[in-house]
């Protein structure tokens, strides 16, 4: 039985971004697939497409030369194209074999035969009885996959697999898929992750930006030349920025810092070490979900975590929650501008208000101090050029770079001395864009420090002083910028080693 | 085929105005149930929300009724501004009552000025300790205070039955389940003679007052108001979550605990098992047909006050269960949370494409 997908000419224009420029590849079975690419280059699109969740705006998908119509999730499963996606959609309450009964038209003394049948051929041992939430993550994926192993698919995707994974589970799991593609089911395989592309796959095809950018056999890659693909060779070109202030002292040193989060979707942070000079910016690259979300909030103050020491300008600060680390001259931009950040039903001032620390004299003896918030507002309006001057104008209204201002300018007009910032721009303009890098690097100018954690490696190359990057948990050894390549961050970002 | 969008901008004025849409969409369905059993709607209904108040007795009424549900709404208006979900006024408002109760037997035979705002003190600290229950257990120990607080109003219930049963019971009382009558000096003075309008009503005027001011004018009220609307931003923010839970739950048992003291020294005198219909339960709807907003509570108990003596009257006059009072409650919530439903999302009628057939 041999399976041949295509997808042919497919557009996704969302607003403001282009998902999926013309994306035409062709899949055969017996092989395994590498969809590779950063975030926001458009795998997760191409792959909702191809199961039915999202509707392609222009292009046409084949099977087995025969163009089909994928309008819902069902459509999918009728072609026999089934999917795995990251996070699982399981009801933790039930049973194992009513998870799998569930949407299956199969009579419950059938089915059972099947699944056991399935079970012993790919040597996989999960109790069909026990409820759901008694599982660990890998064996709850092995319950996907066999939902979609039921229906017989000549299809099987898998979007980032991994990310929930222990190594063992991994090696685990990539056994089974070699034993399903020799069965004859074509598999596309999701990933960010250089190396499990080497290790598992025998075609891979790059994306960027929305496009395909290359489509080779693995044997003919290397990491760095897989990453360089991924990322995008052109970044050399980027000016960085020239830091005149050589300062010595040092503003925060981080030691031992670990974490460990009951949430199997949370990453668990393993000894971080790292320290930060005054008027220095550290930037931390990564690829999403390797532990940035937890590090923020950990500097935030939003995670107390045990064991950890963080030296504030000589003041060990560990245990102090976010609106007390601002008594202390920190400020934070966290990544979620839009309902974190601030919060849309809220007027200008009142958002403005959230940053209240003792000599703001916003609250004077518990009591609001409308006029002096207002006051205070005013002049974030105006010092960041935020387009409006209605501090009553409720900031769903504003647009994200407007927005993104109003939180930068709130957390910076107190002068802090460090600002730790996660995506400042995602989905900005380039105007925006420019904007807030220019006042990024200003802070570094008067001699404030900063944390840039990003996703973006051309905003990290153009204000880093010193980069890191971070993966499953674990920081890299902290480079000086102008040793940094793309490449190499590429190849860090991915799991890889340098020298 | 249908599909529903979140609208963005919803304005202020019809936000308050849907309530009022709610009470008239009730009137008419009510109108239609009575037409369905054979009345003259416009007669049942004007028996229902005319009679009543068309003399002064009637209004006194109201205003009794009004009093403890107003209290109680604003109390919970707290929990629920700030993504609390406390179920349990009732029973906060019978532990009140009982330690209210216990004190103004305690004091049984006392002369003095000082009895009635101690009972009525201790009143307000009993609903508070109450209502920390649930507040601690889903701080400390991550319970659902929802199920907690709604289990302890039978725990209350069934504690207030033990003891006007067995311990409190009135020794002259020819084993009556209820108390001795409480004395004058542990009475709330009416207001005017041969009605029952009582004073309690000035200790819900001030609480309302000072909620506004916490709600509107304070730092605790920012906090609860960001609570509210994201938790997320709270925390960022660095607002000590588990300590605003234990205070907004305290304010909503004190108002509560306080209603409950009211009931037992204004209109009742004594502890029986029934001193609460259901006022606990009912405030619920008062604070959101309300909307949570202070003035707004006002308005709201007097109209929900009204079905309580309305149902009174139709049992009178039209031999119609009081109970009638609980589906004209229950038709205000069902219409208030149908009109907001529209209110926050549109409902578009797309016709089906082609590739959809």
């Amino acid at each position: 039985m041999n399976t041949k997908l295509k997808v042919s000419e497919i557009s996704k224009i969302y607003p403001g971004c282009t998902a999926n420029d013309k994306v035409s590849l062709e899949f055969g079975s017996g092989k395994i697939y590498a969809l590779l690419g950063e975030n926001g280059a458009g795998k997760s699109t191409l792959v909702k497409i191809l199961s039915g969740v999202v509707k392609p705006d222009e292009g046409e998908v084949f099977l087995n030369d025969e163009s089909i119509k994928l309008n819902s999730p069902l459509d999918a499963k009728k072609n026999n194209i089934g999917m795995v996606f990251q996070h699982f959609n399981l009801f933790e309450t039930l049973s194992v074999f009513e998870n799998l009964s569930i949407d299956s038209e199969k009579k419950d003394e059938d089915l059972r035969v099947l699944v056991n049948d399935i079970l012993k051929k790919y040597n996989f041992k999960i109790d069909l009885d026990i409820p759901v939430l008694n599982l660990s993550a890998g064996q709850k994926q092995k319950v996907e996959i066999i939902r979609c192993l039921i229906r017989n698919p000549k299809v099987l995707i898998m979007d980032e697999p991994t990310s929930v994974l222990t190594e063992q589970e991994t090696d685990d799991l990539f056994t089974s898929l070699k034993q399903f593609s020799k069965d004859g089911i074509l598999i596309i395989y999701i990933t960010h992750k250089l190396k499990e592309v080497l290790s598992l796959c025998d075609e891979v095809a790059v994306m960027r930006k929305g496009k395909v950018v290359s489509v080779s056999n693995t044997i003919d890659e290397k990491i760095e030349s897989l990453a360089n693909k991924m990322v995008g060779e052109n970044l050399n070109t980027i000016k960085k920025k020239i830091n005149n202030l050589k300062s010595s002292e040092e503003i925060l040193k981080i030691s031992n810092l670990n974490f460990k989060s009951d949430d199997p979707y949370e990453t668990n942070l393993n000894n971080l070490n790292l320290s930060l000079k005054k008027g220095e910016c550290l930037g931390i690259a990564g690829i999403s979900g390797n532990g940035q979300n937890e590090l923020f909030q950990i500097l935030s103050g939003e995670i107390i975590t045990e064991g950890t020491s963080i030296m504030f300008r000589n003041k060990e600060i560990s245990k102090l929650n976010p609106r007390e680390r601002r008594e202390y001259l920190m400020a934070f931009s966290p990544e979620d501008r839009i309902s974190q950040a601030a919060v849309p039903e809220l007027k200008i001032y009142e958002n403005v208000a959230l940053n209240n620390f003792k000599s703001s004299n916003f609250f004077e003896k518990g009591l609001v101090n409308e006029k002096k918030i207002k006051e205070h507002s005013k002049k974030i309006l105006s010092n960041f050029s935020v387009n409006t001057d209605n501090v009553e104008l409720k900031s769903q209204f504003l647009s994200g770079g407007n927005l993104q201002k109003l939180i930068i300018g709130r957390e910076l007009i107190t002068s802090p001395e460090l600002l730790v910032c996660f995506n400042p721009t995602w989905g900005l303009d380039v105007g925006a864009i420019n904007y807030i890098h220019e006042t990024l690097i200003q802070i570094n100018e008067q001699g404030k420090s900063s944390i840039l954690i990003s996703t973006d490696n051309d905003e990290l190359l153009k204000l880093s002083d010193r980069i890191c990057v971070i993966y499953k948990g674990e920081l890299s050894k902290i480079m000086n910028a102008d040793t940094v390549t793309a490449e190499k961050l590429g190849i860090l970002m991915g799991g890889g080693s340098i020298d | 085929m249908i599909k529903i969008e979140r609208r963005n901008d919803v304005s202020r004025s019809i936000y308050f105005l849907t309530p009022v849409l709610a009470i008239f969409l009730t009137l008419f369905g009510g109108g239609i149930i009575f037409y369905i059993l054979g009345f003259n709607p416009i007669e049942a209904l004007k028996f229902f929300f005319i009679t009543p108040i068309s003399d002064l007795y009637g209004l006194s009424e109201l205003l009794v009724k009004a009093t403890p549900l107003c209290l109680i709404a604003i109390g919970l208006s707290f929990c629920f501004k700030s993504n609390n979900w406390n179920i349990g006024a009732e029973g906060q408002l019978i532990f009140g009552g009982i330690v209210g109760g216990g004190v103004a037997l305690l004091f049984y035979n006392h002369d003095g000025f000082y009895v009635l705002p101690i009972i009525i003190l201790s009143g307000a600290i009993g609903g508070m300790l109450f209502a920390m229950i649930p507040a601690i257990l889903k701080t400390y120990f991550n319970t659902n205070e929802i199920l907690v607080s709604l289990m302890l109003v039978y725990v209350a219930k069934l504690l207030l039955d033990y003891l006007v049963v067995g311990p409190w019971s009135n020794p002259e009382g020819f084993n009556f389940p209820e108390t001795r009558q409480f004395s004058e000096s542990a009475r709330i003075p009416v207001l005017f003679d041969g009605l029952r309008i009582h004073a309690g009503i000035f200790i819900t005027l001030i609480t309302v007052f000072l909620s506004w001011l916490i709600l509107y004018k304070t730092y605790l009220g920012f906090q609860i108001k960001v609570s509210g609307l994201s938790l997320k931003t709270a925390k960022y923010a660095g607002y000590k979550g588990k300590t605003m839970i234990i205070i907004v739950f305290m304010i909503s048992g004190a108002c509560a605990g306080l209603a409950g003291v009211g009931e037992i020294t204004g209109p009742i005198g004594q502890l029986h098992r029934n001193i609460s219909p259901d006022y606990g339960f009912t405030a619920i709807i008062v604070a959101f047909l309300g909307r949570l907003n202070p003035v707004g509570i006002i308005f709201a108990s007097l109209i929900v006050a009204l079905t309580y003596l309305g149902a009174e009257t139709a049992q009178i006059f039209l031999q119609v269960p009081k109970y009638t009072g609980q589906v004209f409650q229950g038709m205000i919530l069902f219409f208030l949370l149908g009109s907001d439903y529209l209110l926050f999302f549109k409902i578009k009628f797309l016709g089906l494409k082609k590739n959809e057939l």
